[in-house]
């Protein structure tokens, strides 16, 4: 998509006047959905759109050796997809074109945080169906969606590096031997702008999501190390994502800063820094975008990209928790 | 991890010897103690000072420009070649495009590195071409693209750094149209230890959290690359965790780094322009 | 001034961009200020009751083809619908690596473009002398023969031998003596031609 100057021109305005072209304000989101328990074949799972943009994550555990250098830890990685996108949009919308129409508000519990600011709009969903209106086709074909899938995912493992933000010792089976590896798999399913951000947040709650099976016995026999894993499908851990680290973009348009951009505010913002708040850490932050920034810009951003994301991470571990409340009505457990 | 199967690599199963080395049996308290002992680090420097650089361009005949960059024991040798057409690229872009290439070579490391690009090495060179794309006039070559390759011969810490002030001044002795010099430096912090230009040592204690439960346990290394006369932050990268308060002054003490690497860059630009000069007047008067 | 070349590098603040003074290559303008884009010496050239502040960098310059420029090149392919050719030099200088580019049968002469023939213009290996249309989407550079100073100015006949003009649509063998057609440029004295490039940009 490409914008003429006037657009662009009206964009800058609307920044300017803290009123941005869809109503929002500076530092406001767009209305997010989130699902989780969405892939029946992973051990976790998180659906999350943000508006026009939609990522499916989706965690695998397997049984791997860890680093000889870090043998307390166990392993965590990040695979991001951006190439099958516009296909598979294309095939959800073609599987579900009845359940296409507005999901909005009827049996959501839709939840307003932050009366005073409202900053953050967060609608939680359980278990729904997809309801993509694919109209937006992705710009990232061939080698320009690889090289982004390599930002996001090189992004997403330097903010999980840290074990103040993510614990990887809790995955270690045996010391030296044994450990759990964390398979991360991202999908893009539509691209509305603000793909780091959604992507965190749909990884963090994917985390949560996860049910590590639980170590029955270990038997070591020489060098040989046997597991067992329980049975029970019920029996396993969650992962503790307390810290775990939410992304906020901001975007630099003029000379305001925004979050949460859309296609159209990313093509006017002339650089923005993607900040991964840990708790009340940056546990990362990256500069994208083409330009360069004055340094006291620079430290702007970093302070509402730490104002924003602690809001954001609040809002997310509020729904994560009624979600939660949620899942123990359950027949089973 | 794909491995390259044209080439004989070594044994899958190997570690580095100094894994079972004293060193690395050291408590972290330890560690900690030894980074910075009577104001001094283990390399006999101040907290905040940076080690001595040495530049040289013109080192790789093949290539349009190049430039060696020497920060003590770290070695690193960038070349930048011609612009050439973009491959497999059917769109028009108005912009020149910038392909960067940082590798660590083999043998550069404590533990060899393979030939092909590992993740690291990929999320580097992303990081380059972030700092050099603000720096390049890429409207002055539409549809073209400028490649530029980092080899690191030894990496003692701070690699990073070295490598994008190495690449600019290998892109303003290929010629290539540029908005500003670029320096570039790195910084690492242990809970209230700040380090400029660490070492792999430095670098590796800062990558870890050293007290779980402590409020003040940050820790984290900052890459921050800087354009000099328009005073601009062409880079600016992170890692750790550090909190909001820090972080201002952490760029401030960056900033002031990479200024202070901009005499080294100017003089040996100039003494490159010189020589040139000379040269060719000589070959017009004989 | 001659003997002490003025040295810059790149974003060095050069003077203030006003009336008298303007941007030119290698130099870029920002804040009503010039600044060099390139480590080089700086020359002043005046035109026109303007002075141009340009940068010439020390070493060979990044030189890319732009629109107008007059080209050197080399024929490649040749097709019924155009010759693929290969950009050697643009103006003076030499280029490192060439430029791919095509010529069109529109844009082979001015007159009588529907009857063109592309094989009785240019064939595979022949020097030509080409002007740099304006770029479009197509990610090749495309070049005009569509004026008499350009065309063919060094071709070989089948047998190899070097072959001279001798009118606007016909060259002969200098050892065989066959004639064959081209597009011949006319090569015009060195000091004209060189005002011919200048006033052409």
């Amino acid at each position: 998509m490409g914008l003429s100057e006037a657009e662009k021109t009206y964009v800058l305005h609307g920044v300017e006047e803290n009123l941005r072209v869809d109503g929002r304000d500076r530092e406001e989101y767009r209305p997010m959905e989130l699902e989780t328990d969405v892939v029946s074949h992973a051990f976790g799972s998180a659906r999350l759109r943000l508006a026009n943009t939609d990522v499916l994550v989706a965690v695998k555990i397997e049984v791997d050796a860890p680093f000889p250098e870090r043998p307390y830890e166990g392993k965590l990685e990040f695979f991001v997809d951006c190439s099958f996108s516009s296909m598979i949009t294309w095939v959800l919308n073609k599987m579900k074109p009845q359940m296409a129409s507005s999901p909005m508000n009827s049996h959501m519990a839709s939840k307003k945080m932050l009366a005073k600011e409202r900053t953050i709009k967060m609608i939680s969903m359980d278990i729904g169906l997809p309801s993509s209106s694919a109209n937006a086709t992705p710009n990232f074909e061939g080698r320009g969606g690889e090289v982004l899938a390599a930002e996001i995912s090189n992004c997403l493992s330097s903010a999980y590096c840290s074990s103040l933000s993510f614990d990887l010792t809790k995955l270690c089976i045996l010391q030296g031997k044994k450990c759990w590896k964390l398979y991360v798999d991202i999908l893009i399913l539509e691209c509305g702008g603000n793909l780091f951000d959604a992507i965190s947040i749909a990884v963090k709650v994917a985390l949560r999501n996860t049910q590590v099976p639980r170590v029955k016995c270990i038997d070591m026999d020489g060098n040989n190390v046997e597991i067992s894993v329980c049975h029970d499908m019920f029996d396993c851990q969650r992962l503790n994502v307390e810290n775990a680290p939410v992304m906020v973009t901001v975007c630099k348009i003029g000379d305001k800063c925004i979050v949460d951009p859309d296609v159209a505010e990313e093509q006017c913002s002339v650089g923005s820094v993607v900040v991964a708040v840990s708790g009340n850490r940056f546990s990362t932050v990256l500069q994208t975008g083409m330009g360069s920034l004055h340094p006291l810009t620079l430290v702007d951003c970093l302070k509402m990209g730490h104002k924003v994301g602690q809001k954001l991470d609040e809002a997310v571990k509020e729904v994560l928790k009624e979600s939660l409340r949620g899942g123990d009505v359950g027949f089973i457990k | 991890m794909p491995i390259d199967h044209k080439r004989i690599n070594g044994p899958e199963d190997t570690l580095p010897y100094q894994l079972f080395t004293k060193l690395n049996r050291k408590s972290l308290e330890q560690k900690y103690k030894e980074l910075v002992q009577d104001g001094k680090r283990h390399d006999s420097r101040a907290p905040l000072e940076h080690r001595k650089i040495f530049m040289k361009t013109g080192v790789v005949s093949q290539a349009k420009g190049s430039a060696y960059i020497e920060v003590e024991k770290t070695k690193v040798m960038v070349s930048v070649f011609d612009p050439r057409e973009i491959p497999n690229r059917q769109d028009y872009s108005l912009k020149g495009e910038i392909y960067c290439e940082f590798k660590f070579a083999p043998f550069s490391c404590e533990k060899r590195r393979l030939h092909q690009l590992d993740a690291e090495e990929k999320q580097y060179s992303q990081i380059m071409k972030k700092a050099l794309e603000a720096t390049v006039c890429r409207h002055e070559f539409p549809n073209f693209q400028v490649d530029i390759y980092a080899l690191v011969l030894h990496n003692d810490g701070s690699a990073l750094s070295a490598a994008i002030t190495a690449a600019g001044l290998a892109l303003s002795h290929a010629g290539v149209p540029m908005y500003d010099l670029i320096t570039s430096a790195t910084l690492g912090i242990q809970k209230d230890t700040i380090l400029i230009d660490p070492t792999t040592i430095e670098e590796r204690i800062c990558r870890t959290p050293f007290w779980k439960e402590k409020e003040d346990n940050e820790h984290g290394l900052v890459v921050l690359s800087m354009l000099h006369t328009h005073n601009q932050v062409a880079q600016f990268y992170q890692s750790g965790s550090i909190s909001l308060d820090k972080l201002p002054h952490l760029i401030e003490t960056l900033e002031k780094a990479c200024a202070d690497t901009i005499p080294v860059i100017q003089q040996c630009l100039v003494k490159h322009v010189i020589k040139t000069i000379k040269k060719s007047s000589n070959v017009i008067e004989v | 001034m001659d003997d002490e070349p003025l040295i810059c590098l790149p974003g060095q603040r050069l003077c203030l961009c006003d009336k008298t003074y303007t941007s030119g290559q290698g130099t870029y303008e920002r804040q009503g200020y010039i600044y060099s884009q390139l480590a080089g010496y700086v020359d002043i050239v005046e035109k026109d009751g303007v002075k141009i502040v340009e940068v010439h960098s020390s070493g060979e310059q990044t030189v890319v083809p732009a629109q107008g420029d007059i080209v050197t090149a080399q024929i490649s392919i040749i097709t019924q619908a155009y010759a693929k050719c290969f950009i050697k030099c643009v103006g003076d200088t030499v280029l490192r690596r060439p430029f791919r580019a095509i010529i069109r049968k529109e844009d082979v002469r001015a007159t009588e473009k529907d009857r063109v023939e592309i094989y009785k213009s240019f064939r595979p290996g022949d020097i030509v002398l080409g002007r740099v249309l304006p770029i479009t989407e197509a990610h090749v550079y495309q070049l005009t023969t569509a004026e008499n100073e350009l065309g063919v100015v060094i071709a070989h006949s089948e047998r190899g031998h070097p072959m001279v003009p001798i009118s606007w649509t016909e060259m002969q063998c200098s050892k065989t003596f066959i004639k064959e057609q081209r597009k011949v440029a006319k090569v015009l004295p060195e000091k004209i031609s060189k005002d011919f490039m200048q006033s052409s940009k």
